[in-house]
């Protein structure tokens, strides 16, 4: 990145700018916003309160193109193996093809589309022969978040069909057990979703899950009912007794992060129907099109990568929040938290050598009005200077006069946030001094419906290319979370063997504390 | 007297054919499709017609003296239709009797908009026994707010109120809650036994004794103990959701309707599960013969019938079947078709004979309780079946004789 020409450019703009206070860049520009916007039929991108003018955005844009962006779009298009590090491509956008899909693609679609139906049907069948009522989807990382996060964002939109469906990730199986004690074993199935299908965190739970099942069905033939698989491993799935016929596959191209799309999306498919699960697809291709084929002065993802890296590299901003006005996009920040942080928060480049620069910084959020009341006191009046995106859905919950009136106070509050972060207020007493000049985006998208929200977390998906491009790394490995992995293995093994030979005093300080409190209860 | 009936249902017919019988002229405006499926129904309108005191048409006799709703319970539009014309179109001293089983109100809808003296009369009776049920009826409710109407239905009813008198006079809000109470009653007490043959099963107790026990107290009565596999019928399964309705509407928990409801429809798949459950989940190697597809014997009538879950819940695991049904008409030929993938309607096969139904099945389910079926020839059976299984749906068999004769036996809590 800063071996390029408009690097050298970028740079000392870059200085100049930071002496402007954003309000003024308003103040001395009345188009501003007709400029720096980019409207789709779906949705309306407004980078008009970042710190930048016409000039910075044009060298941004040449930065895209010198980093090849073009090139490297084509490629991941193509599904060319640019996950160079596992010698894989990365071609999610290969599952969402709608029109167009791979023959294993379709292959999947058609056996999820008959999983569905059995269920919606009632003829989705647990040991006792009863019809299954509760789905728990047992996943970690990717296999988790995607899924929660979609079905959650459109709870409203479940059919009366579908089952009530449950997630639970964590290796303390509190969240299992707590559910297992509401829920009957009869009537509940588990969907233990893992790329590798050998993750302890999933497998763990799916070995309690199992053993709850078995505690009251007559034979091991009908506990298996109770288990769909979704893998990349069919050997593993199928050792473990997934029966064949609730197997789903996916395939070591579709990165864990961006595998909602892939059969890891049945939860999804079960609340919100085949149809659902297909119009999520599709915004999702409707953005990859977008992507693809728009010139980068018009093009969200590339425009909304740039910014992040103007912000980052230039303006040295440490940190990213994630402001959803729309209490349905509860875990979404939670769900780009992986997405960004996970692809890319490294410091190696793809040639091999370590970078220069900084590069994904730490991104956090929360849904905006309770937000609110949480840590916009820092992004007022802080230290620290912070970039934000407030997303916003132009329609409300429906057009009763009290939901007009809610969605107006959301809208109020969503754009005084925004405006409130731009231009502050000063005061003599510094209690009431407002800094401002705390830039964001704003995202408007018109309705939260299937289509839209695959469109947005698309959006999102490929801005994180578009750095990574940049950056120069890869982001679709994951090797920072091998280690933690491994030494735990270790750890577990001093802890069945009772000692702390080898370990740090510290981890040896604490297990022997632990040791020492269970005997005494 | 002259009478015009309104309606093709069951109930109109048989209550056409009975005032005709008893000689009144009776005009049915409506049609007979649905003759074959009431036993008697056919030979009483054929003597009616034949004598002259019965006549089918589409317009009505504007001289009648009685005006008879017998309608479907969800032809509410149809009937203010009716009352309007009627309002205009026939002689002030008519009378108009409503026996369909409305949305509560709408029997006030029709009095205001037919203008005429209007009597709320529900039909108890059952299908399968409607003739009987209307000709010597347990109870005959009137109600009504109009005295002169009173006095000329009890006229009109007198010949079918001899024995004793069966008539109780209450408002027409009492007499329309009356009839959805009652199948809620009915439906209770019906849900109650099959949860209790649940637990009867689980405590190796015999749901056929506790029901003799319990029916022996004369509080409870003896009638609607029977555990099965749940009831059917398009009108009782109308009446208990608006019956819900109404409860709910009254500012009242629904529970309780809504759980017999619910175990209703889990019942209907009670031995979907024991088959389920004996062959360890494993049935797409299996064809299955069945017994009886109407919800109750001597009717072709398939609305809400148990064993529709039951085809559907073995056909979606693979299974193929043999079916048989002394009664079975196009209305199941056409539910397939509308309900069943082609896959699947191809696994189905419509056997003639009750015996050849069996002919290499694993398993035999008796759904409906035709007479026919009560005292099969084990030996047949035993010859014909891969194994000897037996699912009994109504509780028809004597265990012991099944299992004396090596037919592994399930009944009903039991």
């Amino acid at each position: 990145m800063i071996e390029t020409q408009a690097f050298s450019k970028l740079k000392p703009l870059a200085e100049s700018i930071k002496q402007t206070h954003l309000k003024s860049l308003f103040t001395d520009d009345v188009n501003r916003f007709e400029q720096f916007h980019v409207q789709t039929e779906h949705l309306l991108y407004d980078f008009s309160k970042q710190k930048i003018d016409a000039e910075v955005l044009q060298e941004l844009l040449n930065l895209a193109t010198e980093s090849d962006l073009q090139p490297w779009i084509e490629k991941l298009f193509a599904g060319e193996k640019i996950n160079q590090t596992e010698d894989r491509a990365a071609w999610h956008t290969a599952l969402r093809d709608i029109n167009n899909p791979l023959p294993e693609v379709a292959q999947q679609w058609h056996k999820m589309e008959h999983l569905v139906d059995l269920m919606h049907s009632h003829q989705l069948r647990g040991f006792s022969g009863n019809a299954i009522t509760d789905v728990v989807n047992i996943g970690v990382g990717g296999s988790d978040l995607g899924p929660l996060m979609v079905t959650y964002a459109l709870e409203s939109d479940k059919l009366p069909i579908a089952p009530d469906v449950h997630f639970v990730s964590t290796l303390d199986a509190r969240q299992l057990q707590r559910l297992l004690k509401r829920l009957n074993p009869s009537t509940t199935l588990f969907i233990i979703a893992s790329k590798s299908f050998t993750t302890i965190d999933t497998l763990s739970l799916a070995e309690t899950a199992k053993e709850w099942i078995e505690a009251s069905s007559p034979s091991q033939e009908s506990t298996l009912r109770h288990f769909i698989g979704i893998s990349t491993n069919p050997t593993k799935m199928s050792e473990w007794g997934i029966l064949p016929q609730l197997q789903l596959e996916f395939w070591d191209w579709v990165g864990g992060r961006y595998s909602l799309w892939s059969a890891i999306g049945l939860s999804i498919a079960f609340e919100l129907g085949m149809q659902g699960y297909k119009d999520l697809l599709a915004g999702a291709h409707a953005m990859d099109t977008h992507f693809k084929t728009t010139p980068f002065e018009k093009n969200i993802p590339v425009l909304l990568g740039l910014i992040g890296i103007w912000n980052t590299n230039f303006l040295d901003l440490t940190a990213q929040a994630i402001l959803p006005y729309d209490s349905r996009l509860k875990y979404f920040a939670s769900y780009l938290e992986q997405l960004e942080m996970e692809s890319n928060g490294k410091s190696t480049r793809r040639d091999g050598t370590a970078t220069t620069y900084r590069t994904c910084p730490i991104l956090w959020g929360e849904v905006g009005p309770n937000a609110q009341h949480a840590f916009y006191q820092l992004l007022h009046q802080g230290t620290e200077r912070v970039m934000s995106d407030f997303i916003l859905f132009t329609q409300g919950q429906s057009s009763s006069e009290r939901a007009k009136f809610h969605q107006n106070l959301n809208i109020a509050n969503c754009l005084a946030q925004s405006r409130a972060l731009m231009i502050g207020k000063s005061s003599e007493d510094l209690n009431k001094n407002y800094p401002g000049d705390q830039v964001s985006n704003t995202l408007l998208v018109n309705q939260l419906n299937a289509f839209h929200l695959g469109m947005l977390v698309a959006l999102y998906e490929h801005k994180v290319f578009v750095q990574s491009v940049v950056w120069r790394i890869n982001p679709f490995d994951q090797w920072g979370v091998e280690l933690g992995k491994k030494l735990a293995i270790n750890i577990l093994e001093h802890i069945d063997s009772h000692t702390t030979e080898e370990l740090d005093t510290s981890t040896a300080g604490i297990l022997n504390t632990i040791w020492k409190q269970q005997n005494e209860n | 007297m002259k009478i015009n009936v309104f309606g093709s249902n069951i109930s109109a017919l048989v209550c056409a054919g009975c005032l005709a019988e008893t000689g009144n002229q009776v005009t049915l405006i409506g049609n007979r499709d649905k003759e074959r499926s009431e036993p008697g129904l056919l030979k009483l309108l054929d003597t009616q017609l034949d004598a002259g005191r019965l006549e089918f048409s589409t317009g009505y006799d504007i001289d009648a003296d009685y005006q008879i709703l017998s309608l479907e319970p969800g032809n509410c539009s149809e009937a203010k239709l009716i009352a309007k014309s009627l309002a205009a179109g026939t002689n002030s001293n008519t009378c108009l009797i409503v026996r369909s089983n409305f949305t509560m109100g709408t029997f006030k809808t029709i009095t205001e908009l037919s203008q005429k003296p209007c009597i709320m009369n529900p039909d108890f009776a059952s299908e399968g026994r409607a003739i009987v049920g209307f000709m010597r009826p347990d109870r005959i409710i009137i109600g009504s707010h109009a005295p002169q109407a009173i006095k000329s239905f009890k006229r009109l009813f007198s010949p079918f109120n001899r024995n004793h008198n069966v008539i109780i006079e209450m408002s027409p809000e009492s007499a329309e809650l009356t009839k959805y109470a009652t199948n809620a009653m009915l439906a209770t007490r019906i849900s109650l036994m099959n949860e209790l043959a649940q637990a009867a099963e689980h405590l190796g107790a015999d749901i056929e004794e506790v029901r003799q026990g319990l029916g022996a107290d004369q509080r409870i009565g003896k009638a609607y103990l029977y555990a099965g596999t749940g009831f059917g019928g398009a009108d009782f399964e109308i009446d208990l959701s608006r019956i819900q309705k109404i409860i709910h509407d009254s500012g009242s928990d629904e529970g309780l309707l809504k759980a017999v409801s619910l175990i209703n429809e889990q019942q209907k798949e009670v031995l979907f599960r024991k088959i389920w459950q004996h062959f360890n989940c494993q049935l797409d190697d299996k064809t299955v013969a069945i017994w009886g597809i109407s919800y109750k014997p001597n009717s072709n009538s398939l609305e809400g019938a148990p064993s529709l879950s039951l085809i559907k819940a073995l056909l979606n695991q693979g299974c193929s079947l043999k079916i048989f049904d002394p009664m079975l008409e196009a209305n199941f030929t056409i539910w397939m078709r509308e309900t069943l993938p082609l896959e699947q309607q191809k696994r189905i096969e419509i056997c003639a004979d009750m015996y050849e139904t069996t002919e290499q099945t694993d398993a035999l389910c008796v759904i409906t309780e035709w007479q026919l079926f009560y005292s099969p020839n084990l030996e047949t059976l035993k010859a014909n079946m891969r194994t000897p299984i037996i699912l009994d749906g109504r509780n028809l068999y004597d265990k012991q004789w099944m299992e004396e004769n090596q037919f592994i036996y399930y009944g009903i809590g039991r």
